[in-house]
């Protein structure tokens, strides 16, 4: 039996779908309603959702990606004394045994790693259909161990993984007040704007929604542009199936040169102003 | 009341030299305090200077000396260092942990390590202990017995309570570690290193590592700012 696990809807109807193609025997659980799994336990917090997740002794778990999903997922592993994997984005099951596809290393390279069963698993899963049931609901009561005070919801500004241009910029932008000579750039080229984690998490130029790599989302544009980006693995990570890469540094030996189609070795601020008053000719 | 920490730190690979050449991977690189164990490390000495008390380090894995010297000399009080004799995935390394871990007020991790990143030893370790678990933490208060902090679950932010003893995992960005001086880690070879060598079974298995590598053009444009102008913008057509 496979349970699966996730803080947002979309996921988990994804996800849903993806362990209804392994096994008959899905049991859903998730901090609200849905109707994509048989059965499904609504918990409202993580510490409940380890709970419940852990009771139903499942021979698999799969939780989507997200940091509230990672948590629950490797606590719940330590409770059925099973092995976990985060990050996957492939799993298949052979003679008993669970085998995922992840990134390792910062991102520098990808493993495939054998789990035996019961295993927990984080997935980003594959395309897969998912059926509408007259779900049976339970929900899941209890006090967990640690009281939520107060949760803020930022709200969502750019969907990053549709985009076909990004522009995306780094320390190197230099300061909160030149991002808007990335963002000029970005509205000629009807692009996304986004950032690297010090950009985003950090320093907050930018809403951390827009942080591109590994801890961040991972795009595939047409085109990425990398302005004062210094190129390390973990932001590699988030871009490097992108079509065509375009990076603007300062430094001829950043790390972004290995890992960039064409690099400009000009000033960020300078060549985005006058980069964008070429294009609007 | 004075705090007994106990932080966790890996020593890895250092991700940014490891070297790719054809489908090959090449993890004999110089070692490293993983990025944000850093700032476990660091949370850890900014609550032993607020409230009193310790800080042990533990470290599960490679056991190198000057590695584990720079994490004494940034301030850690000592440090035990666990060497499996064979490999141990994240539930062997939290057992592992787990059993030198009572009698701790709190336990500090990393949010993720660069190597495997399952980002799961910590929940892991709180687990096996039946204390309550907080991740992504970015700021953190001890009042009376209780531990107050503050997560990034992006796109949530969230505050929480919980009584000590507990465990957290530090993000990245929850402080700036230090940087030792000569005098300081001149000084971390008198602290004790309490070493161990440990058999444990793994249920999870590397089978295989390949390069993420995608190919690139790696074409350097130099020159007047009109005519990398220029240029750009002609790429750019051609590929919009
Ligand atoms: C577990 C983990 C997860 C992480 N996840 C992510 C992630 O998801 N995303 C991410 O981005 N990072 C992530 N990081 C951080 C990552 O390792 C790097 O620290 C980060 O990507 C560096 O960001 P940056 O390139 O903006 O800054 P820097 O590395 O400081 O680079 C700035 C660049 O700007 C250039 N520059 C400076 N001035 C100018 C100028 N005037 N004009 C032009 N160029 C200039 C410099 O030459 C340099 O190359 C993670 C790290 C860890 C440990």
């Amino acid at each position: 039996m496979i349970v699966v696990y996730s803080t947002d809807q979309e996921k988990f109807k994804k996800l849903s779908g993806f362990a209804q193609t392994l096994s008959d025997e899905v049991i859903g659980v998730a901090p609200f309603r849905d109707n994509h799994v048989k059965k499904l336990i609504v918990a409202k917090t993580e510490d409940l959702a380890v709970e419940t997740i852990s009771e139903q002794r499942p021979s698999l778990v799969l939780l989507s990606e997200g940091k509230r999903e990672v948590t629950v997922g490797a606590r719940v592993a330590a409770r059925l004394n099973a092995p976990f994997s985060s990050s996957c984005n492939s799993l298949k099951v052979e003679g008993g045994k669970v085998v995922v596809e992840r990134l390792g290393f910062g991102g520098v390279v990808k493993a495939t790693v054998e789990l035996s069963t019961p295993a927990v698993v984080v997935i980003q899963p594959p395309d897969s259909e998912s059926r509408e049931f007259e779900t049976e609901i339970h929900e899941y009561e209890g006090k967990g161990k640690m009281e939520i005070l107060n949760t803020k919801r930022q709200t969502s500004t750019v969907n990053l993984q549709s985009a076909k241009v990004i522009v995306s910029v780094g320390r190197g932008i230099g300061g909160k007040e030149n991002v808007k000579y990335a963002e000029e750039l970005a509205q000629v080229l009807n692009a996304a704007l986004a950032g690297s984690r010090p950009v985003t998490a950090e320093l907050k130029w930018l809403p951390e929604d827009r942080q591109v790599g590994l801890s961040g989302t991972k795009v595939r544009p047409k085109v990425y542009i990398a302005v004062g980006i210094s190129g390390q693995p973990q932001h590699l990570a988030g871009m490097k199936d992108s079509g065509l890469v375009i990076a603007v540094n300062k430094d001829k030996n950043a790390p972004i040169v290995e890992n960039a189609d064409y690099t400009v070795i000009a000033d960020a601020i300078e060549f985005c102003k006058a980069i964008t008053e070429a294009l609007k000719k | 009341m004075t705090l007994n920490i106990l932080v966790a730190f890996k020593i890895v690979p250092d991700e940014t030299l490891i070297k790719i050449s054809g489908d090959k991977v090449d993890l004999n690189v110089p070692v490293k305090i993983s990025t944000y164990d850093k700032n476990a490390i660091e949370e850890g000495l900014e609550l032993r200077e607020k409230y009193g008390g310790k800080v042990i380090g533990i470290s599960v894995g490679v056991n190198d000396r000057k590695t584990i010297r720079e994490a004494l000399a940034m301030g850690l009080d000592e440090v035990i260092s666990i060497t499996p004799k064979t490999y141990a995935d994240a539930l062997a390394t939290a057992k592992l942990i787990s059993e030198e871990a009572k009698g701790y007020d709190l336990l500090i991790f990393g949010e993720s390590s660069t190597d495997g990143g399952d980002s799961a030893v910590g929940p892991m370790v709180g687990e096996i202990l039946g204390y309550p678990v907080i991740t992504y933490v970015r700021r953190v208060e001890i009042q009376d017995g209780f531990l107050v902090a503050e997560r990034n679950l992006t796109p949530e932010v969230e505050e929480v309570k919980a009584k000590l003893p507990c465990v957290i995992s530090v993000t990245g960005e929850a402080n700036t570690p230090r940087i030792p001086t000569l005098k300081q880690i001149m000084e971390s070879g008198k602290k004790k290193v309490v070493a161990k060598e440990v058999e444990i079974a793994s249920s999870s298995r590397l089978v295989n590592l390949t390069p993420y590598f995608v190919p690139r053009k790696k074409v350097i444009i130099e020159g007047k700012l009109e005519e990398q102008v220029q240029k750009v913008v002609e790429i750019l057509r051609g590929n919009l």
